[in-house]
């Protein structure tokens, strides 16, 4: 077996592994958190070999783009398991699955809209996979001596929240996407309300998961409203997908001289719920008119071309006649034969042009006839962006939090245990972003350009300012990080709907900068949980001197949060704040998002610091401790989680370019489908 | 790569090795009384190469060298890279850097002998000296950023190094956000020069482009103004200067070091480095220019009232850094290797007296048991000889005392203001007024600081209690650099100016000062202009010898209708506490009540979502469950439906 089939293996085992764990550790009893350890350990392994041989795949697809010049506008997923060519050759691929989950269609000889187990790895996901696979390790050695009640279930959820987050990043399929986009409440549910550690647990969990419900259900309705109207344009007679929705037929027709004709006909609508055939279709009928008019254009241009055959062949047989006329004047035979052979011929082609020119009539004719439809089809899809978008951004928004949809977090972060409060921050909110590049962008370009700076934009900002403010006032740690998530996440939206290269290539790897460094700093509450069970700011300070390797890891970690250079978020910052100047758009012609997300970087550098400055400088404060033994600095356990946790941070704030570089061909992508659609 | 590159490279290394082997030293007890070890001996190498690079500069075929750009990050049109660039302009800041961190290193290993932090302090030293180093050479912008933001980094872990000391924590948390806050500036300028500079970030490919392809001069003017916010925060300047007299909080070391070679400089460099932007904005200029004077002459005036003497010295720091602000703003009205060489100059200078006179203050505190009040202690001299003499060379320097280097300096500063007033600029006023104001702040600096050094090394022998009965001069470590500093702060301005011209020539072959010229700049002629000398000189005098009159017995007395301007200079004007009500406390108040909308907001979500529960309870009292109730609604609909039909048919 090549390379590529091992990979198409692993990539579903990423997927299945954790599934599988998840069913194992609420088994093993007391065993149980070794056990995560391991086999999140293991995981992570194969993420890092998935990484490694990705890389270069990719690589090699960045190299090849560039020597195309690259205009594509479709996702093109690598190491897809069950790939249709896999079983002829393994080398061949065309990026699609013949795993079908469920048929939908009448008769399975059909191609029809099929729900499929398509998974693959892009430039996209590949690091958020990794991220995903990678923030388990250290959420499970935080949890470590936390987890007294039944440590083997907790294991077991934290393992199905790991599943649900991986696949959805995974899925190519919309709906295979919208159900690992709804796993992961499953879990959070449970994870929230059993083993929170406020005496709101279970208001919290309730408020969260029927908060986010109510979002992604209208999200699921806004995936089913795209699907159904951008069926997949496909030709009548040979049944495969066309570049346009109209094509050219032969039909039988008695007037023609062979027996047909052609016309222009409607090509075959199927509906399908492949992410790729989708991006495909989604711009066919935006442009539906175009090319209604184009396919009449053509049709005209031959019309006029045989009438003017025509009228050589009138003036032909003319000529003809009157040289006819004239042989018969000089009564020579032979001439005359001649001439009669010449007139006679003339006259047949004559008549072949006319219906020549007849047929032309009728394909002009029938393309004039689908014009208005045409019309009122590309007039639809338009319209029906804008409904869609909103349907799609609504659990979108509510995922991610986009303010005001953000209520939920404030309390679900702080119930929620140290180690889930990592996941939830560091992966489950991007799953929200990450739906807003993976559908919103690809599916409703036009809306995104429309609605996307001009509307979410502003809700956006205003939540940039308005959680960074709630930050400064949060007396709980907790809290205060809570919202600089929100915060950040606000300059995130941003960066993707500026929908350029610089701006979408910021917001990707932010996810996975914002991921880690806040991640962290939750980490980091770790340590003031176990052991004085509190995290509220007014109780600590001077903890400096106190606990000198904790203050360190904790200024990094904080500094990177804040974006200080030579640290992760300052590169993706500096991409989405670059994306935000050029952003080409016709309803936001000044640069106040560039304003208010700068602005934004000063007010995090305001909040984070008034939070170290009171936990970390002034005279020693510290509660009274919850455990026996006495308070030491952090433990090799805890060094090793936030230790490696920094090291990446600082590691992708000097060399972030490989990862920027395998996300470029699918940045690309998006980019293109942006431009196209401000040129619409 | 060419030679010079490496050799910057190598002088950039130096200090981050150093830094690197100050942390690990913290392991080990032993090891951590060496920790200023690396320190000193990175930077005495460096500065030894930096004169190697001078001489290779000096003979060298070209006026600068570029390393091969590595890219750091890159999409889109946004592209980053690795560069440095060694040219005059750069050359001479490393030199200055480098000589005096060294010396300000060998100080602090006897200043901070035994503190609790040793390792840790040399570590972030270290990595001051080079983000400082990197700041300098950077060529591409968005490097800078990174090394402009490791210096304000640093800055913030030295001022709050005495971390348990509230006072120390707050200015550490103040001079990081208050310098971030011109970043955000700094940073959007940066963006905006991007987006016109056809998309590059390296200063050199910038610079020409813009050149080549002259934007919209009101975009220009615009960005120009906004990487000058990052200055302003970075220098101290008016309105962001708050943050530098609370920076003292830091062990004197550091302040000698953020006052003198790092961290304030770093605004004087950036818009020397970016003259080339600047010349071809009049309006720009005018207002770095007319920045420079209110900050002159405020913090000129906020140093009069003031009792702590390593305050005293920090609001001059503020006001001669309004100086070469406002000689940095004459580049395009005279020509901008004039303009910028006169402020270059005064930076060179300053830096020596400078930092002899924050480190002399050190020696005071040490002796007097960490008190730096002046009106706590008087009479000195007897007792801190050496330190006396030394205090006097710098303050003799800073108040311009004719043949000393600060003299040299603000003359020449003072004469781009003239040069520039009789210039075709537009605003040739404005520069003059602005020459006004640097003669009055001229006098003051010479008032204030003698003030201070009479007040404190005359007089009564005057000591107070902290110190004890054994107030006497500081170890060898501690005095060998103040007299090393104190020949610098008398000699080097005039060997290397004032005569031969040497500094502003040399300065002068930098490509970035060259290459670029306004329109209406006036050519100058360095001469020695009598006039001007024989007024700064006067000036100077006059101020030591007002100083004198007053303060001579080390005592502050009353003087009638001048203490209550002196009260109001002694409370900063209130500045401080302006801020804070304008400010901090809405900014607070606001947080607070956006804390509590949000709890109204959250209690609206619960609204909309009790509503259908609402409806339920609206509804459920019709499913009663009595069997008459529903046999009556049946009935009635019936009712109902029939007359409805009947009524339907009979229309």
């Amino acid at each position: 077996m090549s390379i590529t089939a091992v990979l198409r293996i692993v990539v579903l085992l990423l997927v299945l592994m954790p599934l599988v764990s998840a069913l194992i550790l609420p088994m093993l009893g007391r065993w149980s958190r070794r056990a995560a350890l391991l086999l999140a350990l293991v995981h992570g392994g194969l993420t890092a070999a998935v990484v490694a041989l990705a890389i270069p795949t990719l690589a090699l697809r960045a190299d090849d783009d560039a020597r195309r010049g690259s205009g594509s506008l479709v996702f093109q997923p690598e190491f897809v398991p069950g790939d249709t060519y896999a079983r002829f050759n393994d080398e061949g691929s065309d990026g699609r699955t013949r795993w079908t989950l469920f048929r939908l269609s009448a008769n399975s000889s059909q191609p029809g809209p099929n729900i499929q187990f398509f998974l693959g790895i892009d430039g996209l996901n590949l690091w958020l996979v990794a991220l995903a696979s990678f923030l388990l390790v250290p959420a499970i050695l935080i949890s470590w001596n936390t987890v007294a009640d039944q440590p083997g279930s907790y294991f077991g959820w934290l393992f199905l929240l790991q599943a649900g987050l991986i696949g959805c990043f995974l899925a190519f399929d919309v709906i295979l996407f919208y159900v690992f986009f709804e796993l992961t409440l499953i879990p959070a549910f449970f994870l929230i309300g059993r083993w929170g550690v406020g005496s709101g647990r279970r208001d919290a969990a309730r408020k969260f998961f029927l908060y986010t419900l109510a979002g992604s259900l209208l999200t699921l309705l806004g995936i089913i409203g795209v699907v159904l109207t951008n069926p997949v344009p496909v030709h009548p007679e040979t049944g495969f997908p066309t570049q346009n929705v109209l094509v050219k037929v032969e039909v039988p027709d008695a007037g023609s001289p062979t027996g047909k004709s052609r016309e222009f006909v409607w090509a075959k609508r199927i509906h399908t719920f492949s992410l790729p055939d989708l991006m495909n279709a989604v711009p066919r009928w935006l442009t539906a008119e175009k090319a209604a008019q184009t396919a009449l254009t053509e049709a005209q241009r031959e019309m006029e071309l045989a009438q003017a055959l025509v009228r050589a062949g009138e003036k032909e047989l003319a000529q003809r006649r009157a040289a006819l006329e004239a042989a018969r004047q000089g009564k020579d035979g032979a001439a005359i034969r001649a001439a009669e052979a010449a007139e006679q011929h003339a006259l047949q082609m004559l008549n072949d042009w006319r219906a020549n020119w007849q047929a032309a009539v009728r394909l002009s004719d029938s393309a004039t006839k689908l014009l208005p439809e045409a019309r009122r089809l590309q007039a639809n899809a338009s319209q029906l962006q804008f409904w869609l978008f909103v349907a799609l951004m609504a659990g979108l928004m509510v995922k991610v939090p986009v303010w005001p949809f953000h209520t939920w977090l404030p309390a679900a972060y702080g119930e929620a245990p140290i180690g889930v409060v990592m996941l939830l921050s560091g992966l489950m909110a991007k799953l929200g972003t990450f739906g807003m590049v993976r559908l919103v962008l690809p599916l409703v370009p036009d809306a995104a350009i429309h609605y996307g700076l001009p509307v979410i934009g502003v809700l956006a900002s205003v939540g940039i300012v308005y959680a960074a403010f709630c930050a400064l006032a949060s007396k709980d740690m907790k809290l205060l990080i809570a919202y600089s998530s929100i915060s950040h996440l606000g300059f995130l939206v941003l960066g993707i709907f500026a929908f350029n290269s610089e701006g979408l290539s910021g917001a990707v790897l932010h996810m996975i900068n914002h991921g880690l460094s806040t991640g962290a700093l939750f980490a980091v509450l770790g340590f003031f949980t176990t052991r004085y069970g509190t995290t509220e700011m007014a109780r600590f300070g001077g903890l400096m001197g106190r606990f000198p390797v904790l203050a360190v890891l904790t200024f990094v970690l904080a500094l990177a949060s804040v974006g200080l250079p030579g640290l992760n978020n300052f590169v993706s910052e500096m991409l989405m704040l670059a994306g935000l100047f050029r952003t080409n758009n016709p309803h936001v012609t000044n640069l106040w998002p560039a304003v208010v997300a700068a602005f934004g970087i000063f007010l995090g550098a305001w909040y984070t610091l008034t939070m170290l400055q009171r936990v970390f400088f002034n005279p020693l404060k510290e509660p009274q401790p919850i455990i026996t033994t006495p308070v030491n600095d952090v433990n090799n356990r805890e060094f090793s989680a936030l230790g490696l946790l920094a090291l990446l941070c600082l590691v992708l704030g000097l060399f972030p370019q490989l990862v920027l570089d395998t996300m470029k061909p699918d940045i690309q992508i998006l980019a293109n489908i942006g431009d196209a659609a401000r040129t619409r | 790569m060419s030679e010079p590159t490496s050799l910057a490279l190598a002088i950039l290394a130096l200090p981050l090795a150093a830094a690197v082997l100050a942390w690990l030293s913290a392991a080990n007890a032993t090891t951590k009384k060496l920790a200023h070890l690396p320190l000193i001996l990175a930077c005495a190498a460096a500065a030894v190469l930096a004169v190697i690079l001078l001489g290779q500069m000096l003979d060298g075929h070209e006026s600068r060298y570029t390393s091969e750009p590595l890219t750091w990050f890159a999409a889109g049109q946004l592209d980053v890279h690795f560069t440095i660039t060694v040219d005059a302009l750069a050359t001479v800041m490393l030199g200055m850097i480098t000589f005096i961190a060294t010396f300000i290193a060998l100080f602090s290993s006897g200043y901070m002998h035994g503190d609790r932090g040793y390792a840790r302090f040399f570590a972030v030293m270290s990595f001051f000296v080079f983000s400082m180093c990197g700041l300098v050479l950077a060529n591409n912008f968005l490097l800078l950023v990174a090394f402009w933001e490791g210096v304000g980094l640093c800055s913030y872990l030295l001022v709050g190094y005495y971390f348990e000391k509230p006072s120390a924590a707050a200015a550490a948390r103040k001079a990081f956000l208050v310098t971030r806050l011109g970043d955000t500036g700094f940073l959007l300028g940066i963006f905006l020069l991007w987006k016109m500079g056809g998309g590059h970030t390296d200063l050199d490919l910038l610079f020409a482009h813009i050149r080549d392809h002259p934007p919209d001069p009101g975009l220009l003017t615009t960005a120009c103004l906004l990487l000058f916010c990052g200055a302003v925060g970075k220098s101290a300047q008016f309105p962001l200067y708050v943050w530098l007299p609370d920076a003292m909080e830091g062990p004197t070391p550091v302040s000698a070091l953020i006052h003198a070679a790092t961290m304030v400089t770093a605004g004087v460099y950036l818009l020397a480095r970016c003259a080339p932007l600047f010349v071809l904005c009049p309006e720009a200029q005018i207002v770095v220019a007319g920045v420079g004077g209110i900050t002159a002459l405020l913090a000129a005036f906020l140093a009069l009232g003031q009792t702590d003497l390593k305050r005293i010295l920090a609001y001059s720091t503020v006001s001669q850094l309004g100086y070469m602000f406002m000689a940095l703003g004459t580049g395009g009205a005279i020509s901008p290797a004039f303009a910028v060489g006169a402020a270059m100059f005064h930076l060179f200078t300053h830096a020596f007296f400078k930092a002899l006179l924050f480190l002399s203050a050190g020696s005071v505190m040490h002796a007097m048991g960490n008190v730096i009040d002046i009106t706590r202690f008087s009479g000195l001299r007897k007792v801190l000889p050496i330190t006396h003499l030394t205090f006097l060379c710098g303050a003799a320097a800073l108040a311009g005392v004719p043949l000393l280097s600060g003299f040299w300096s603000k003359d020449l500063i003072l004469e781009s203001l003239t040069e520039a007033s009789e210039s075709a600029s537009p605003y040739s006023a404005g520069y003059f007024v602005l020459f006004l104001n640097a003669c009055l702040t001229a006098g003051l600096t010479a008032f204030y600081t003698f003030r201070a050094y009479f007040l404190t090394f005359w007089g009564p022998e005057k000591i107070p209690a902290e110190a004890g009965d054994h107030a006497h001069e500081s170890p060898r470590s501690m005095t060998i650099p103040l007299m090393v500093l104190a020949v610098g702060a008398v000699f080097v301005g005039g060997v290397v100016q004032p005569f031969t011209h040497w500094f502003s020539d040399f300065l002068g072959t930098s490509p970035s000062l060259t290459e670029t010229q306004a329109p209406i700049a006036r050519a100058v002629e360095h001469h020695l202009n009598w006039t001007l000398i024989s007024i700064s000189a006067s000036l100077a005098i006059a101020g030591i010898v007002l100083a004198y009159v007053l303060y001579r017995d080390g005592q502050e007395k009353p003087l009638g209708g001048i203490d209550t301007l002196l009260a109001l200079s002694r409370n900063k004007l209130y500045v401080d506490e302006v801020y804070y009500a304008l400010i901090v406390r809405p900014a607070e108040v606001l947080a607070f009540l956006v804390r509590v909308f949000d709890g109204f907001l959250d209690g609206l979500t619960r609204l909309v979502a009790a509503m259908p529960r609402l409806l339920a309870a609206l509804i459920r009292p019709l499913q009663n469950g009595l069997v008459q109730f529903y046999a009556l609604a049946m009935a009635l609909g019936l009712t109902v439906f029939v007359a409805f039909v009947i009524f339907r048919m009979a229309r």
